[in-house]
């Protein structure tokens, strides 16, 4: 077991801002970092998080997709993306109806069994079950329990200042968890800090697009998600370390479809599944964890009034999702984008079960698809799955009639 | 020389073949898979460049299929064995529409359109039923090995009625039909009967068409195409004898020599993997 490792004293649950949590990586063979990372990653227990808590560390865990973390940073509060995990949901089962998706009921059982302990939990309401996940959420916890309301209408010219507003509040709540003003200072180096994290997730995803077999799905996403759930700096020097590591693999290159992958905004599929994938094509972006690389440019981190750069960056740098709803944004014309930014020629159009943003979308997906004469492949996933036979030899065949025309 | 090899990783045996640029097997190489799956489609590579006298810079392309498929580093693309299947079939069959491949472990049935392309398949469950194996379990409980499952099936002139293709539950339901006094005989060939009807119900999920063709290790028992025949009602099509192990491999070369003719003619950045600008 890993032990936290933190800059700056106290001994009493305080912020803590630099502070490393993951089991020692520097030296050690890049395969085995990556299985160490995945275990990790999948561990139910949230270990990095329990390490944070041991050295005094606060958590500020937030429901998908997207979260402005630098306000949870910069009050030193660890920003933890809870993105369900393949346990049982006992408890969870019977505060939500059955007709609901797996993400929200693992996420509040995660907390239930008190594998994860939050000092403050956030959401916004990106869908129905979202909608009602902080009120269930806070009747089973004593900690603040609070709904993020990004703006529905993107469009307005109000939606700059209902944000900034919006972000404030979620300010003042970080600061009565910290316990301490959360300064446009702290906001700032927050800020430069994820911008840097950014900047490496772009590396990343540009090593995928331009040499695919260097770094197989199932290892990028690892590499992207780990940083939900360990402090922003450290994720930062991992990627500055092993991203030059996966540049010099020797792999060699196959002849695989380049396929763009899209359902996994929310819900995540099984690691293993993405590992399936990766078997029969290449997949050369994704919209897996798109809420940790939401703001797609760097925030203003300058003079400025911070809160309101980082309200600026969500209506005016911002990727897409089926539970964004921005008339300047057409899901689909966004998703025909993304696959020819990508040089891709198909797409993976998944959608979690009982997710009905994603099962919506499918079908305008579809449609564009359609029109542009882009093969795809319709899919369904659980984040509990575990047998992927069937699926396989169903993608491995569209595979092949795309690349045996 | 511009030859394209097929390696198909089976269960049991791994199948090398080569093909010359005019789809003529040129060379083949066959032997048992074993534990080690990369080592043996090395090895069967390389007796099949040994029959044809041939090295291995004379190939331009390989592919990988079979079970084993991943396994197989030196390819450049890897099928599964639905798509190579309808290729190597339809080198031999043009006119094939449905395949039904039954193997030792496996049953799948694919409908494919007039370019050989899968339109829909279906495979059997997870278990051993309605494959070779329940076949070789039904004959070994009786005291007989694989290799007298087709003489003794033969023999039959009344088949018995077997029920279920579970090849666990098999044993309970011949010890019965021995203490009745039932011929092993008309017990094995009620068994294979049992399997071809299973089989149909398969081929029917597909939405089956003429031509139909029939591949895969179950053609070692003589009387299983011609009572697939009787049980359609129609002609099937049987690989001659010493192509019956290669169709997965035939096709599997076949379809790597379409692949060197695409990227010749037309190479597309979506699918080989020239780097795009970041």
């Amino acid at each position: 077991m890993g032990t936290a490792r933190r800059t700056g004293a106290g001994d009493e649950r305080q912020p803590v801002t630099a502070m490393t949590v993951l089991e020692p990586w520097i030296g050690k063979p890049l395969d085995e970092v990556l299985g160490t990372l995945r275990d990790t990653l999948e561990d139910p227990d949230y270990p990095t998080v329990k390490r944070w808590r041991e050295a005094g560390g606060k958590v500020l865990g937030h429901f998908q997709v997207y979260v402005p973390e630098e306000i949870a940073h910069a009050g030193g509060l660890l920003p933890l993306k809870i993105r369900g995990a393949q346990i049982e949901a006992r408890q969870a089962e019977a505060r939500f109806g059955s007709y609901l998706c797996s993400i929200i009921k693992t996420s509040l059982e995660l907390a239930l069994s008190k594998r994860v302990e939050l000092e403050l939990f956030v959401t916004p309401p990106i869908c129905d079950a979202a909608r009602n996940l902080a009120a269930v959420w806070g009747r089973n916890f004593t900690y603040p329990c609070e709904i993020l309301y990004l703006p529905q209408n993107a469009n307005s010219s109000y939606a700059p200042d209902y944000l900034r507003h919006e972000y404030d509040r979620l300010r003042r709540a970080v600061e009565a968890v910290a316990g301490r003003p959360v300064t446009d200072d702290d906001l700032r180096r927050s800020i430069a800090v994820f911008n840097e994290n950014r900047r490496l997730l772009r590396e990343l995803y540009a090593i995928r697009r331009q040499q695919p077999w260097l770094l197989p799905a199932d290892e990028a996403y690892v590499l992207t998600a780990i940083g939900g759930c360990i402090p922003r700096e450290e994720h930062n020097t991992l990627l500055g370390a092993i991203l030059p590591q996966i540049q010099a693999r020797t792999s060699r290159a196959q002849d695989r479809l380049r396929v763009v992958f899209e359902g996994g905004f929310c819900e995540q599929p099984p690691i293993d599944l993405l590992r399936m994938i990766a078997q029969s094509c290449y997949i050369v972006d994704d919209d897996l964890m798109i809420g940790l690389r939401w703001i797609v440019s760097d925030v203003d981190a300058g003079g400025g009034d911070p809160l309101r750069s980082l309200a600026g960056a969500y209506l005016e740098q911002s990727s897409y999702s089926p539970v964004q709803h921005d008339l300047r944004k057409p899901k689909e014309a966004m998703l025909l984008e993304r696959i020819a930014r990508a040089g891709a020629g198909a797409a993976i159009i998944t959608a979690a079960k009982m997710c009905e943003p994603g099962l919506e979308e499918q079908v305008a997906y579809s449609k564009a698809l359609d029109a542009a004469e882009i093969p795809y492949f319709v899919s369904e996933f659980e984040e509990s799955m575990t047998s992927f036979e069937t699926l396989q030899v169903q993608l491995e065949t569209f595979v092949e009639n795309v690349l045996f025309d | 020389m511009s030859l394209t090899a097929g390696i198909d990783v089976g269960s049991t045996y791994t199948k090398a073949v080569l093909l010359d640029d005019g789809e003529r097997i040129v060379g083949r190489g066959v032997l048992k898979t074993g534990f080690k799956l990369a080592e043996a489609a090395r090895r069967a590579y390389e007796a099949a460049l040994a029959d044809a006298g041939a090295r291995e810079s004379d190939v331009a392309y390989t592919v990988a299929t079979g079970y084993g498929r991943f396994q197989v580093a030196f390819s450049d693309v890897h099928v599964t064995d639905l798509t190579a299947a309808a290729r190597g079939a339809t080198l031999l069959f043009p006119a094939t529409r449905t395949i039904l491949d039954v193997g030792g472990q496996t049953m799948k049935a694919t409908r494919i359109d007039e370019r050989a392309k899968v339109r829909s398949f279906r495979l059997n469950d997870k278990c051993a039923a309605g494959t070779g194996a329940f076949l070789e379990k039904t004959a070994h409980y009786m005291g007989y090995s694989t290799e007298d499952i087709g003489p003794l099936a033969v023999m039959s002139r009344s088949p018995a009625a077997i029920s279920g293709v579970c090849a666990v539950f098999a044993e309970s339901e011949v010890i019965n039909h021995l203490s009745q006094g039932t011929s092993p005989s008309d017990i094995m060939q009620g068994a294979i009967l049992s399997l071809v009807d299973r089989s149909i119900q398969l081929m029917r999920r597909v939405q089956l068409e003429p031509e139909y063709t029939l591949v895969g290790g179950i053609l070692r028992f003589e009387s299983m195409g011609q009572l697939l025949r009787e049980r359609l009602g129609a002609a099937v099509n049987l690989p001659a004898p010493d192509l019956v192990q290669m169709i997965g491999a035939l096709g599997a070369a076949r379809l790597g020599r379409q692949r060197l003719r695409q990227v010749d003619t037309c190479p597309s950045p979506s699918i080989s993997p020239a780097p795009l600008p970041g």
